[in-house]
């Protein structure tokens, strides 16, 4: 494997290394819970309609800039074509770390800019119930691909920044880069989407989500 | 310690304008979704002198037609002229298949054995077929060797075999 697909990683652990080093407390900080909704995924049905992703996130801020992240979501594919059909339901996970590299401005205090590290979980299960395969000389073949299990893991790195709107109602945008540790490759088909990873086409991938966020504080 | 430590009006305005920005790209980058054309995986041949060691020339043919043994009245290509490359459909109903190259003044039958894999290309240019040649084999009467370059048949632009002919044609 190319050694330096993984060197997008080392800023982003360089910077959250910075950040665990904090020293002191803030004594005025409150523990959080954060509610969410990505709401990348139904903006993405509008362009393609065939899929749909729906992801809820959770943070805990547990000590001042330290988030613990947990995000879910399900994803489902459902193409009809004249020479194939292609369907696929799947759900994901991905937990991980946030740290805040913001310093706290006293008119917006809630207000983070986040580096983010992930690992991610998905799991789909995919079949083309038709095929119709082209050859103009030797003529059409109509097969099929039965219902097959995928699963992947990987890992994801990202930047990201939330802002509060309103009162604990936050708008929040994140870009992430992953790499595929492994996954279960099927011999007859691989996967158009990865529940989670988003295309297939190669090991890495790249992608912009947004969210709408509550937060609740703990005390 | 933060990294940053100023975040004013006018910095929340750059960073929210970034990520419209990269929306924008990434949307760009991800417009792959226009199927403009569905291609048969075809076996590509390339022609090569017989004596030339480095396989830097392609050799050219006179001409010469192609069908196939299980169709002979329906040839792959007609007659065609000063050919150094050729492209043959592999057959997507079975794990083999025989080509007759007829050279006019000789024929030469090639047989392949290779395994079939269907292949999701996309959700809106559908499936193809990937071919992975296992064994070939050819007569002799003007061919003089074959080399398989690459077994993998599938929609790169790889040359997978090579055919050795003559420099002269036999009789001239």
């Amino acid at each position: 494997m190319n050694i330096f697909k993984y060197l997008f990683l080392i800023p982003f652990l360089a910077i959250s290394q910075l950040a665990m080093t904090e020293e002191g407390h803030d004594t005025l900080f409150v523990p959080s819970v954060r509610l969410g909704v990505d709401v990348s995924g139904f903006a993405r049905h509008l362009i393609e309609p065939e899929s749909i992703t729906g992801e809820i996130t959770l943070d805990v801020e547990w000590r001042k800039s330290h988030f613990f992240v947990v995000e879910g979501g399900l994803m489902e594919v459902d193409v009809e074509k004249e020479t194939h059909v292609y369907q696929a339901d799947g759900y994901f996970m991905r937990i991980g770390p946030d740290f805040n590299i913001l310093e706290r401005n006293p008119d917006s205090p809630n207000d983070v800019l986040l580096v983010s590290l992930r690992y991610g979980y998905g799991k789909l299960e995919h079949e083309a119930p038709f095929i119709m395969l082209p050859s103009p000389y030797w003529g059409g073949r109509e097969t099929a691909i039965p219902p097959e299990t995928y699963q992947a893991h990987w890992l994801e790195a990202g930047i990201g920044l939330k802002t509060e709107i309103w009162r604990n109602l936050f708008l929040g945008w994140s870009l992430r880069g992953r790499l595929m540790l492994s996954d279960t490759s099927s011999p007859a088909m691989d996967p158009y989407l990865i529940s989670g990873f988003g295309k297939s086409d190669n090991n890495t991938s790249l992608s912009l989500q947004y969210q709408i966020m509550y937060r609740l504080p703990l005390q | 310690m933060h990294a940053l430590n100023t975040y004013s009006f006018f910095t929340r305005r750059i960073v929210w304008l970034v990520a419209i920005i990269l929306t924008v790209l990434l949307s760009a980058c991800d417009d792959d979704e226009v199927c403009e054309e569905i291609t048969a995986n075809n076996l590509r041949i390339g022609f090569y002198p017989a004596e030339q060691e480095d396989e830097e020339f392609w050799a050219t043919i006179d001409s010469l037609m192609v069908h196939s043994l299980e169709k002979p009245d329906d040839p792959v290509h007609d007659t065609l002229y000063t050919v150094s490359s050729l492209e043959l459909p592999l057959n997507i109903h079975a794990s083999s298949a025989a080509f007759v190259i007829d050279f006019f003044h000789a024929r030469d039958t090639l047989w392949l054995q290779y395994n079939k894999e269907t292949h999701l290309i996309s959700v809106e240019c559908g499936f193809t077929v990937f071919f992975d040649i296992q064994e070939v084999e050819h007569t002799t009467h003007y061919v003089e060797g074959i080399s398989l370059e690459t077994s993998e048949v599938t929609s790169t632009l790889d040359e997978h075999i090579q055919i050795f002919v003559p420099d002269t044609i036999p009789g001239n």
